[in-house]
């Protein structure tokens, strides 16, 4: 054989191992579920909204003198109608709702009976303004739900489907006599401002988008789940190769015959890592906010969030500090656990493996879905990676919901003291320095079969 | 004499196989016992069974009274047990690396004393203030058996100890053995050097496929087999 051939040929046999292609299995599964996942997101996001028109007689104008003929909803049946998929119907996106008398609560009723996204509400001087020349003011009304990266686009669009209204009046009334202001002819119906507004909590803010805020919050919070992805990653990293160093160099069953407890040498090899991880991860942490800090001008909308009551206070931070705390204790245990079964430094490296996936998951999920919108299956698989919590942490208690923090902190405190307890049980146990196969390890021995 | 370890019907199985079958023997105070068998023959699962290693399967070991199932944490504290081809940590000098050992079970003064015990042990003259990372193998193993000797143990436990050695390393090592067992340590150890075993030994244990088949001093064993050297009694003894 080729003496080029059979280095390779040796080298490939070291370097793809069975489980360095299973790796390689999960990482492909991995990216092309979080494909679809996206690529489902940004579908939903990017599909017209459901809307309701409400008020003055639903835009209808008419305006016999000037000789115009226009209906506002019958347009955005019409914009609708040429943009839905073929097998839907526009009464599918489009329904009329009854006046609600600037009962907000009334509309958010009927909103969320007939699950629409948007109401657009028609002044009662709609009609008049027009024909007095003056540009009528739309109101957007939205009801803020948290949707991840892609969830808040809807608004995005209800605005341009706006803007393709103002066209269409623009060309009824630029085809009659045109006087006065004609700014008016190009822009007949007003949008934006202060006029839009968003109901939070119960609450009805003015001026207000939910892209508004949802690019607000995704700014200040996008950097949680990254960040703690890396120091799992990392300090996963840390204590599986500092165990499987120690097979390696044959130090391991130097240090299990000295005198000390078994729990001593887990616990001092896991706050040894935790101290690393956290300087590792605090520098992270302050090198990636100044990376987005610059990015902050396209991100942020500059709504301040403490003003919609979507801010944390002592006891809010207090949980997110004991809900990490709990995930690295969880992420640690576990990492004992797999470098119990690393062989040596290499095999090391590959144990680190499962863990950087099982914190990936929840950071795609979270970043470009979101706990709230994602479905109950997605939901409790990022409930059960104990990594998870601390990255959606901050943002559940900015809309209270200290209900999923606290569950999460409970479920993390039975992993952290079960993973910790399996631990200790195999660092009192044989395979530690045998390995899991017994039989193999005979075998590999004696040469015996 | 007091008996320093005592093995009773040791057994010891990996998953359905039995490794060790039913081995007992004891080890007198200041004595150095020698274990030798072919590769895979059960020699090393003994002696980490010893050392709190391994869990015994069935039988019962004791160190100086210690119980290694019931005490490993006595067992212990009187032990040291040097694994074949053991390493250090790369990245602390051989000083330091005595200095982290010693720090387990003397404090202050006494500590300090301990680790000065163990360079004068090695006696590795400056590059004892080397990385680990640069030495060379015998450097390496006098460091560690340094390490072994330094807290004092009762009882130590080395494994193939001089292996891959150069004779003057092998020499100097196999004076050090001899050195603590005049200070009343008592060793137990394993090698497939039959001369070293038959010099260093005052009684030799034959494994074979986890049986003890042969128990004595080397001249007992070479009387018993009718042969002139040790190595000729371990061939007839693993042939029948």
């Amino acid at each position: 054989m080729n003496h080029l051939a059979n280095i390779i040929q040796k080298e490939l046999k070291e370097l793809l191992t069975p489980g360095a292609i299973m790796s390689v299995v999960v990482m492909v599964v991995l990216f092309s579920i979080l494909g679809g996942l996206i690529g489902g997101e940004v579908d939903k996001a990017q599909t017209l909204p459901s809307i309701g028109v409400v008020g003055s007689g639903h835009g209808d104008l008419t305006i016999e003198d000037g000789g115009v003929d226009w209906n506002l909803y019958e347009t955005l049946e019409s914009i609708y109608g040429s943009s839905i998929p073929s097998d839907a119907e526009v009464g599918d996106y489009l329904i009329k709702l009854d006046d609600f008398d600037g009962d907000f609560d009334r509309l958010k009723d009927m909103m969320s009976q007939n699950d629409l996204a948007c109401a657009l509400i028609v002044p009662d001087d709609f009609a008049l303004c027009i024909s007095e020349g003056r540009p009528a003011t739309l109101t957007q009304f939205y009801i803020y739900e948290p949707e991840g990266m892609f969830g808040s686009i809807s608004s995005t669009v209800v605005t341009s489907i706006a803007s393709m209204l103002n066209t269409s009046l623009s060309k009824e009334l630029l085809m009659g006599p045109t006087e006065g202001n004609p700014l008016f002819y190009s822009n007949p119906i007003a949008f934006g401002g202060d006029n839009d507004c968003t109901m939070i909590n119960g609450e009805v803010h003015n001026g207000i988008l939910p892209s508004d805020i949802a690019g607000e919050i995704s700014s200040q919070t996008m950097i949680i789940p990254i960040v703690i992805m890396i120091l799992i990653t990392m300090i996963g990293s840390l204590v599986i190769s500092s165990i499987g160093s120690e097979k390696e160099n044959k130090t391991l069953e130097t240090l299990l015959t000295l005198p000390i407890k078994r729990t001593t040498i887990v616990t001092g090899k896991i706050i040894a890592a935790a101290v690393v991880g956290i300087i590792y991860g605090v520098a992270y942490m302050i090198g990636m906010g100044m990376y987005m800090g610059s990015l902050t001008g396209t991100m942020g909308s500059g709504v301040n969030l403490e003003d919609l009551g979507l801010s944390l206070d002592a006891f809010d931070y207090l949980l997110v500090m004991v809900s990490l705390f709990l995930s690295i204790s969880c992420a640690l245990g576990l990492c004992m656990i797999l470098g119990g079964f690393a062989k040596n430094y290499k095999s090391a490296q590959t144990m680190t493996m499962p863990l950087s996936i099982l914190a990936m998951i929840p950071m795609f999920i979270i970043m470009f879905s979101g706990w709230y919108g994602a479905g109950p299956f997605i939901q409790g698989i990022v409930f059960a990676i104990p990594f998870s919590h601390p990255m959606m942490a901050m943002e559940a208690l900015m809309y209270g919901d200290v209900g999923l923090v606290l569950s999460g902190i409970a479920y993390m405190m039975v992993f952290a003291v079960a993973t910790i307890a399996i631990t200790v049980k195999l660092y009192n146990s044989d395979i530690l320095i045998t390995g899991l196969n017994q039989n193999r390890t005979y075998q590999k021995l004696t040469g015996k079969k | 004499m007091t008996d320093a370890l005592v093995l009773k019907d040791v057994r010891k199985s990996y998953g359905n196989t039995e490794a060790v079958h039913g081995i007992s023997l004891t080890v007198k105070e200041g004595e150095i016992f020698g274990l030798i068998g072919h590769n895979g023959a059960g020699k090393t699962t003994t002696l980490r069974m010893i050392s709190t290693l391994l869990r015994i399967t069935s039988g019962s070991i004791s160190v100086y009274g210690h119980d290694v199932e019931t005490d490993s944490k006595g067992v212990r504290e009187i032990i040291s047990y040097l694994p074949e081809d053991a390493g250090a940590y790369k990245d602390l000098t051989g000083r330091a690396y005595l200095d982290f050992i010693a720090r387990f079970f003397a404090d202050g003064d006494e500590r300090k004393r301990m680790v000065e015990k163990g360079i004068a042990l090695a006696d590795l003259g400056e590059r004892i203030d080397s990385k680990v990372d640069t030495y060379s193998k015998g450097m390496m193993r006098r460091l560690l058996i340094a390490r072994a000797v330094m807290p004092s143990p009762k009882l130590a436990i080395m494994d193939e100890v001089t292996s891959g050695l150069d004779v003057v390393n092998a020499y100097e090592i196999r004076e050090i053995i001899r050195g603590i067992a005049r200070d009343g340590v008592t060793v137990i150890m394993s090698s497939h050097n039959m001369f070293e075993v038959d010099m260093l030994c005052d009684r030799v244990g034959i494994i074979n496929h986890g049986d003890l088949i042969g128990l004595g001093t080397p001249d007992e064993l070479k009387r018993e087999y009718g042969v002139d050297t040790l190595e000729e009694v371990f061939v007839k003894a693993v042939k029948g």
